[in-house]
């Protein structure tokens, strides 16, 4: 991989669980992996511990799920049964695809042989032979590297027949997807992996019991796994040692948007957010203030600027009106108008509805088009209650997945903790961030079928 | 005092649904149980022959306890003590927000759309929606109505994507025809590689889909469901017997639909009875009987018919349909043990297969088996809707074998094992299953053909193999009224209409072909035909839809028909022309209806002992206007 400049954290520090060695050149050469101390949690899992002590220090060190829920890991692995002979999975979630994550992608280009020691080991203590990564389609370079670091480890016997001589057979393979956002939702990833249309499943029942090919698996995300070497090797306790009561470790935040240094930074769970931010990625560009963020992803409810000292455990940012999602921080200051960035998001969304569901699949374009509208400076109050009618179509398990209730939560809470600027746009054409009058027609991006509108690309009132 | 203990079954669960409580198995799903206290859930994704989905997201409901969250109810499960509140706030208004993302991109077609009227999205729009649309922007436009196939249209804006059409494909009838393009609010119902769809199955996606979006071309912009009556009855194509509603209006009749028969066809019809009745009416069709060429009345026409049959013995050739009902094959039964004795007669489309011995297989016990052969016989051609009830064990677990001489659709699923073997060598394949591992855990079937008259042989392997496995066996009867036609009598094999120098041909004429050797022809046939050209009488007959009367399907169950349509003067009821024939040959009937033939039927043939006890004919329908929508 060509070398660049590292933008995040690296190098031995105390709450480098993650990130320790980043930055040793070659590091996703196996020999040097080796050299740091790797694999030596793998051998401990296989020739020192039974798989339910895997679990057990798993649960004993608090590890959440870092894809977004937030579950603990430890726990959901405990949810499979026991073992009937059959074929069980273990699915690596590296979709990553919420908008302002980019973690996943720097564990795996940084130093794979990480994850793939911590599939191993999830491998061995959930008794399932057989792993599959799921990553996205456009992480081309990434997906070679965590190519090349299975290759290496498969060429070393830590994959295979008899790792360390013990009877467990055990492979990972590699599936790249196509570009769908979706695909991160864990059962229309599923679906993605068995060869059909990229929709989400009912729940229950859920995968741990049900999975890929009707068989239990385990679905555990990139950043997740590779924390597990760490805390195989120095004990789930240590781990606890971490964060808050119920938020243990750290975490792998993405710093990105109108700061100085973006970048994904390791922090320890429970610091405020205001560390991460004017801390490690440099605050707001000079004379700028920071006005909107969002904590973890743009799936987690938006926060005012005056809220930067939130804790950021999981806890703290509920008791906040938000949630810890991915861990993608996206910083926006006073130059940045409310309307149009949630506008951006939105159509993200809308973009990316599988279809399955009505409220997602209408609701997102629905709220398109208001947005198109308004800021071509055509909205009027009847948009304010559309806005809000759309929101609350898409809440309260209207939708099948997640994916529907983040885009009801980008508008409900632009609009909720930034209302003056939906009234000015709506009630008086006007944006007081991007000038005062009426804006230029904005080029429709609303699906309209497979016929133009009449009369070409027209909004309603223009 | 110790509290009573009340006995509860430990497979039911109670539950309250908007305060009235019901007691249902457990797994039944909420909307099935609502439905059993006439509560109605509305659903578009949802049907109770499709697995559930929870798409739409129309049958939201408030289930505690429970997450705070609207949950679907044709997803969720009963559990004991559980309270569903449908009637809820919450619950009203979440059906009407999602009735209103219906609409959004529904275009305003009822006064053009054949669904209307029957339409489960006006009627639910119109119990649980909101009353006024809020909608500002242009909806979605497509190039409509796509023709995509000879029978059916598809209309893109009016698709609410429910998806039962795309899962019909999969689940039920195994091709995949039918496709999701795109994503998102860009999806889109398509054909694979837009090609038009072909399967025998194809029509029942009409009668699924829940809106106007696929809608039949043969009944298109011919009238309101309110503006027919429909009449219960059986398919005569073929020897299933489907149940099916006749739709009649003003005389004519104007489609075919299923009418659920979980028995025999689980709600599903092949396009062969949904499509195939243009003919009965086609104003070719003839009302008044002829006598070399020319009009006449029908004393006339059934003295000449008469003269020209009467005192040949066996010189005279007769020619009977499939489906012959049991009552005028009873008739024809009294004319050859009288005045015809000695004829010929030919059956259209006989079996090469020995008359049923022993318990057979019925269709419904196919769903409980764990293994079934199939052999001889390419369903999906013979008794399509069997081919479904096939796949619906196979989906449930069954391990499926087929024998033929060449591929057929069944296996395509994987798993299923096919043994080639060369048309008339079947008996010696099945020899070679016995023991297989695959027919060691019972209950087994055997489905047997005749390899359209390739294997003569095939009865008693199929036997043997039964023995051996503890299998039962069902004979692939392909003619609609076989099995009662050979309860009868009339419907020997192995006759050939060669030398005949008279023929009576009742129905269509003979395959082969009027024989040379005949000289005079008599028909009885409700539409004009090439080889009535030369014939001597040709009798005004009926069509199955003015038919009443039984079949015995291919499992020996009668089945009634019942006229949709009068029978128009001065044509007559085959049965009225089958007596007077027979009082001018010196045998009169004295039958004052059908009833007394089917009493005198089941009293000479106690396998069809049902012919006796027709059910009662049904009330008047409601008028469809303020029935309950059809899901």
């Amino acid at each position: 991989m060509a070398k660049t400049e590292l933008r995040g954290s690296h190098g031995p520090a105390p709450d480098h669980v993650l990130t320790r060695w980043i930055g040793i050149e070659n590091l996703a050469r196996i020999g040097v992996y080796e050299k740091q101390g790797g694999y030596r949690s793998w051998k401990k899992a296989m020739t020192e511990l039974e798989p339910a002590e895997l679990t057990n220090e798993v649960k004993i060190s608090g590890l959440r799920g870092r894809g977004g829920a937030g579950f603990p890991t430890g726990i959901k692995w405990g949810f499979l049964p026991p073992p009937d002979g059959g074929p069980r999975f273990v699915v690596v979630n590296a979709d990553e695809s919420e908008p302002g994550t980019a973690k996943d992608r720097y564990l795996m280009e940084n130093n794979p042989h990480q994850l793939v020691e911590g599939i191993l080991i999830a491998c061995r203590a959930v008794s399932a032979q057989q792993a599959w990564i799921y990553i996205r389609g456009e992480y081309d370079l990434q997906h070679l590297a965590v190519q090349a670091a299975i290759d290496e480890a498969r060429a070393a016997g830590y994959i295979g027949e008899k790792p360390y001589g013990v009877d467990f057979p055990v492979d990972i393979q590699l599936f790249r997807g196509h570009g769908a956002y979706i695909c991160g939702e864990e059962t229309a990833l599923l679906e993605s992996l068995e060869g059909k249309r990229a929709q989400p499943r009912s729940r229950p029942p859920f995968p741990a019991v049900k999975g890929a090919w009707g068989r239990p698996t385990l679905l555990n995300n990139v950043e997740t796994l590779s924390t597990l070497p760490w805390i195989i090797e120095k004990g789930g306790a240590e781990y606890a040692k971490f964060g808050t009561e119920k938020s243990h470790g750290t975490r792998l935040f993405t710093v990105s948007g109108d700061v100085r240094k973006p970048g994904n930074y390791e922090m320890e769970l429970g610091r405020p957010f205001r560390d991460l931010i004017e801390g490690m990625a440099g605050g707001a560009r000079p004379g700028r203030k920071i006005k909107a963020w969002w904590p973890g992803g743009s799936s987690a409810p938006v926060l005012t600027g005056d809220l930067l000292d939130t804790p950021s455990d999981l806890e703290a940012l509920a008791a906040a009106g938000s949630m810890g999602g991915s861990g993608g921080v996206i910083v926006a200051d006073d130059t940045r108008c409310v309307v149009r960035m949630a506008y951006r998001l939105v159509q993200f969304y809308a973009r990316e509805s599988c279809g399955k569901c009505t409220p997602c699949r209408v609701g997102g374009n629905w709220a398109v088009r208001t947005y198109e509208r308004v800021l071509s400076g055509h909205g009027t109050a009847d948009d304010l209650a559309l806005f809000d009618r759309v929101q609350s179509g898409l809440a309260a398990g209207r939708c099948l997945c997640g994916l529907g209730d983040a885009a009801g939560w980008v508008i409900q809470w632009t609009m909720a903790r930034f209302r003056e600027e939906y009234e000015e746009h709506c009630l008086r054409n006007e944006c007081s961030v991007e000038g005062g009058g009426r804006a230029q027609p904005l080029p429709s991006t609303a699906a309209s079928g497979d016929l133009p509108p009449p009369e070409g690309r027209k909004l309603a009132h223009a | 005092m110790p509290d009573a203990v009340v006995e509860k079954d430990p497979n039911s669960a109670t539950l309250t649904i908007d305060g009235v409580a019901v007691t249902v198995p457990k797994g039944t799903l909420i909307v099935e149980a609502a439905k059993q206290v006439g509560i109605e859930i509305p659903v578009f994704c949802y049907h109770h022959k499709l697995d559930p989905v929870g798409a739409c997201r129309l049958c939201l409901v408030e289930i505690s306890p429970g997450p705070p969250r609207a949950q679907t109810a044709c997803t969720t499960p009963v559990a004991d003590g559980m309270t569903v509140k449908v009637t809820s706030a919450m619950a009203v208004k979440a059906r009407a927000d999602i009735l209103e993302f219906e609409l959004v991109n529904h275009p305003l077609d009822c006064p053009v759309c054949d669904k209307g009227g029957e339409c489960p999205l006006q009627d639910f729009t119109y119990r649980h929606g909101y009353p006024v649309s809020r909608v500002l922007d242009a909806r979605l436009h497509f190039a409509k109505p796509l023709p995509i196939s000879p029978t059916i249209a598809l209309d893109r804006e009016r698709c609410v994507l429910c998806y039962r059409c795309t899962r019909y494909y999969d689940e039920i009838a195994w091709e995949q025809e039918l496709t999701v393009a795109q994503r998102g609010v860009e999806s889109f119902i398509a054909t694979q590689f837009d090609e038009p769809l072909q399967s025998v199955f194809s029509g029942n996606i009409i009668d699924l889909c829940p809106v106007g979006a696929l809608t039949s071309r043969v009944w298109r912009f011919q009238s309101r469901p309110w503006d027919m009556r429909h009449t219960a009855s059986v398919c005569s194509k073929c020897s299933v017997g489907c149940n099916v509603n006749l739709w009649e209006r003003r005389g004519e009749l104007m489609r075919v639909t299923s009418r659920e028969n979980d028995e025999i066809d689980d709600g599903w019809i092949c396009d062969r009875g949904r499509f195939d009745y243009a003919d009965v009416n086609d104003e070719r069709r003839l009302s008044t009987p002829l006598v070399k060429g020319v009009g006449t009345s029908w004393e006339r026409a059934i003295r000449a018919l008469g003269d020209g049959i009467k005192g040949r013995g066996s010189k005279l050739g007769i020619s009977l349909p499939q489906d012959l009902s049991n009552e005028e094959a009873f008739l024809f039964k009294r004319l050859l043990d009288g005045p015809l004795s000695g004829a010929r007669v030919k059956m259209h489309g006989r079996t090469a297969l020995p008359p049923p011995a022993g318990e057979q297989l019925r269709i419904a016990d196919l769903d409980q088996l764990k293994a079934i052969v199939v052999v001889a016989s390419d369903l999906r051609e013979d008794t399509p809707v069997v081919n479904l009830r096939v796949k619906k064990a196979v989906r449930r677990g069954a391990r499926l074998i087929t024998v033929n001489p060449s591929e057929i659709d069944l296996d395509r699923h994987a798993g299923v094992l096919h043994v080639r073997a060369e048309a008339g060598k079947a008996a010696a394949a099945l020899g070679k299953l016995h023991g297989h591992e695959a027919l060691a855990a019972g209950p087994v079937g055997i489905l047997y053909g005749d390899g359209r008259g390739a294997e003569t042989d095939l009865a008693g392997a199929v036997a043997e193999l039964a023995e051996a496995t503890g299998a039962r066996v069902m004979p692939l009867y392909r003619a609609t009224n076989e099995r009662g036609l050979m309860a009868i009598g009339v419907a020997a094999w192995e006759e050939s209409l060669e030398g005949v120098e008279a023929l009576l041909s009742w129905g269509p004429p003979p395959a082969a072909g009027v024989p040379r050797t005949a000289s005079f022809h008599g028909a009885w046939d409700y539409l004009p035909r090439p080889a009535h050209e030369g014939a001597d009488v040709v009798l005004a007959g009926t069509s199955f839809a003015e038919q009443l009367g039984s079949y015995a399907n291919l499992e020996g169950r009668v089945q009634f028909l019942r006229p949709a349509l009068d029978v128009e003067p001065p044509r007559r009821h085959g049965w009225e022309v089958l007596s007077e024939l027979a009082a001018y040959l010196g045998l009169p009937f004295s039958y004052a209806g059908v009833g007394a033939i089917q009493r005198e039927l089941a009293a000479a043939h106690p396998e069809l002992a049902a012919v006796a006890a027709p059910p009662a004919p049904e009330p008047p329908p409601q008028p469809v206007l303020l029935g309950a929508a059809r899901p």
